[in-house]
């Protein structure tokens, strides 16, 4: 299968003359083609600084990424401010989560998306650009009156679909949606959800879907990705997860939400904050709010462990190469499915 | 836009209309009269002083005295002065177009070049000359207008003769021409200085911190992400955003301008309409101070529509 992006060894730092940040660490990351990838996590989890790393959206001047992210035969963490303005937009776009300020209030949004279409193709006819923007407008269900409009006279909902659609606009191999539906209503997040999915089967974009929202995972995504304070937890597809989820986080995560149907149950949640991310630690970041904490959770980081297919699990309850333990874990695992 | 531009023209003429209300009557409220400067300290013919209240109007009751004044400010009659003897529109036209010219020079000065100073300043956040231009502005917003008028004067016109320390044009002269013209450039020179030294600061803060602001809005961040030209979005989409507050800002201090320029006008002998204002205070000259209220709260509200009409052509948000 063709790979899209492939994160490795991918770390974000944000620093300053006193402090560091561990904000994303060591993340090992395939993205192919055609994939929906769903990253889930708290706040603070490390998405969105994941997502706009990736990006190269962050300020330089304090922070730090290492490891390398490979797009289009080029690897972003090393490549130029040149090289990305090349990239930028034809191949790689994002839709951030506000809506409402995702365009300049005081020019027409027509006037805008010319000029980002004219980023690329500096010499593009303005009727050209008109047919696109209308093609892609009716693709997201908005009338083409949004042109002549300037931000304010649209509701949430509508920009986030203009803003859909401009990064669209140069039909990018990979789409980055950072939060795009949570400022909405889910009426219209629902709608929108819909709407991307169905789009989808007429274009070929991979998507990389940033959110703290499970659900809309579950409604648009093939494959998710568990992050926990800046490092994956559990990865793989979404069918296989959400039915059962290994990694304790991941059923915490899911034990959150309340389902429409079914008995009555008590959502559990689960307990504890998120730790200082200015700190290194030796063992399993989530171990201190893990229910199934054992001893060598505390002393070292568990490594991947290869579960069936693509799925993935970062847990000493699975790895391989604790076997001295077997019996332990055995009697972890018979509580954990429980 | 036409019905906002024809509010704004409206909530304008209001405001003159109630400006120049309050200032009727609180003149009059002052103790001391015209008529008692007129007499002298030493006259006290009860004779005279009905004599020349019937003259000045001065007989007829308050509200009377109101409604005369106001038809008559309507039609563009002020008055006469009852000190200088002399129309009060004459009066005041000889020394608006000093005050004027003082004012505008100053202020179009203090807004252009502390506007490029915070875009440097934004654009180059934390370098050496930021904390230079930022330090600066503290020290030059903090000082009194009138004083550094005066410590200007000390350096520029006692210690080193170079410039004039007072009045428009030099003393003993008949110059014409570009000489003319030159002659009252070198005398601007310093009190359009101070009102500029005092100004910067003043812009160069609200453009620095609105630019700043703007640089970190989320569109920004996508226009960035489309890999457009980092200079495209400074000049097109920051400087558009960043400078609607500068325009706000402009119109505010220009209303201080036009008012407080008088403290400046009388530290440099300037003949604007300030050294005038101050000789109609202490003789109780109601009719020229009226009068330079009135011309004061019109420019006011001239600037103040002025700047509302720019600020809705820039923001389409306004406009309703």
């Amino acid at each position: 299968m063709d790979r899209v992006l492939e994160l490795k060894d991918f770390n974000v730092t944000y620093k300053n003359k006193t402090k560091k940040v561990y904000a994303v660490k060591d993340i090992n990351l395939t993205i192919n083609k055609g994939d929906s990838l769903g990253i889930v996590g708290e706040s603070g989890s490390g998405k969105s600084t994941l997502a706009m790393a990736i990006l190269r959206l962050l300020p330089e001047r304090n922070t730090e990424i290492t490891g390398s992210s490979n797009f289009a035969n080029k690897d972003l963490v090393q490549a130029s401010e040149k090289e990305l303005k090349e990239i930028r937009w034809k191949e790689l776009s994002v839709v951030f989560q506000k809506s409402m300020n995702a365009l300049s209030p005081v020019h027409r949004i027509g006037e805008q998306i010319e000029d980002i279409y004219r980023v690329h193709k500096p010499n593009a006819r303005k009727e050209e650009i008109f047919d696109r923007i209308k093609a892609l407008l009716r693709l997201v269900n908005l009338s083409e009156r949004v042109f002549k409009m300037y931000p304010h006279e649209l509701s949430g909902g509508m920009l986030q679909r203009v803003a859909i659609a401009i990064s669209l606009i140069h039909d990018p191999k990979l789409l980055i949606m950072d939060e795009a539906t949570t400022a909405l209503d889910v009426v219209t997040q629902g709608q929108i959800l819909e709407e991307i999915v169905k789009m989808e089967q007429t274009l070929d974009v991979t998507r990389i879907m940033i959110t703290h929202d499970i659900s809309v995972v579950a409604t648009t995504c093939n494959k998710i990705a568990v992050l926990y304070a800046g490092e994956l937890m559990e990865v793989g597809y979404v069918k296989d997860i959400l039915k059962e989820p290994k990694h304790p986080y991941t059923k915490g995560l899911l034990s959150s939400i309340p389902s429409l149907s079914g008995e009555k149950e008590t959502l559990t949640g689960i307990k504890g904050h998120l730790p200082d991310l200015s700190q290194k630690y030796e063992g399993c970041i989530f171990a201190p709010r893990c229910e199934h904490a054992m001893e060598q959770c505390g002393k070292s980081k568990p490594s991947e462990t290869q579960l069936t297919g693509e799925n993935r699990v970062w847990c000493h309850l699975y790895s391989q190469s604790d076997r001295g333990e077997q019996l332990d874990i055995s009697k972890n695992l018979a509580e954990v499915n429980r | 836009m036409k019905k906002y531009v024809t509010k704004r023209v409206l909530m304008g003429v209001l405001t003159i209309f109630v400006v120049f209300s309050i200032n009727f009557l609180i003149i009059r409220l002052a103790p001391g009269s015209p008529i008692s400067t007129i007499m002298g300290k030493d006259n006290d013919d009860p004779i005279l002083r009905a004599a020349l209240e019937a003259k000045y109007g001065f007989d007829q009751p308050l509200i009377l005295q109101y409604f005369i004044y106001l038809k008559n400010a309507v039609t563009g009659d002020l008055g006469l002065s009852i000190i200088y003897n002399k129309e009060v529109l004459a009066i005041i036209a000889e020394r608006l177009v000093p005050t004027l010219l003082l004012v505008l020079t100053a202020a179009l000065l203090a807004v252009v070049i502390g506007t490029f100073m915070g875009m440097y300043a934004a654009k180059h956040e934390g370098s050496r000359v930021d904390v230079f231009f930022s330090g600066i502005s503290y020290i030059f917003n903090s000082m009194p207008a009138f004083w550094l008028g005066l410590i200007l004067i000390i350096i520029f016109s006692s210690v080193f003769g170079l410039l004039p320390s007072y009045g428009m044009i030099s003393s003993r002269t008949t110059l014409t021409g570009v000489d003319y013209y030159l002659d009252v450039l070198k005398h601007m020179i310093l009190p359009v200085s101070t009102l500029v030294l005092v100004e910067i600061p003043i812009y160069f803060r609200i453009a620095k911190s609105s630019i700043v602001q703007t640089l970190n809005e989320d569109f920004i961040v996508t226009l960035k992400a489309t890999g457009m030209s980092e200079r495209k979005i400074f000049n097109k989409y920051v400087l558009r955003n960043a400078i609607l507050p500068t325009i706000t800002i402009f119109g505010i201090s220009m209303g201080y301008l036009i008012t407080g320029v008088a403290l400046i006008e009388i530290v440099f002998a300037w003949p604007g309409t300030g050294d005038l204002m101050l000789t109609a205070i202490n003789q109780r000259d109601y009719p020229t101070l009226m009068g330079i209220y009135l011309i004061m709260s019109v420019s006011v509200a001239l600037v103040m529509v002025i700047v509302d009409i720019i600020y809705a052509t820039l923001d389409p948000r306004i406009r309703f």
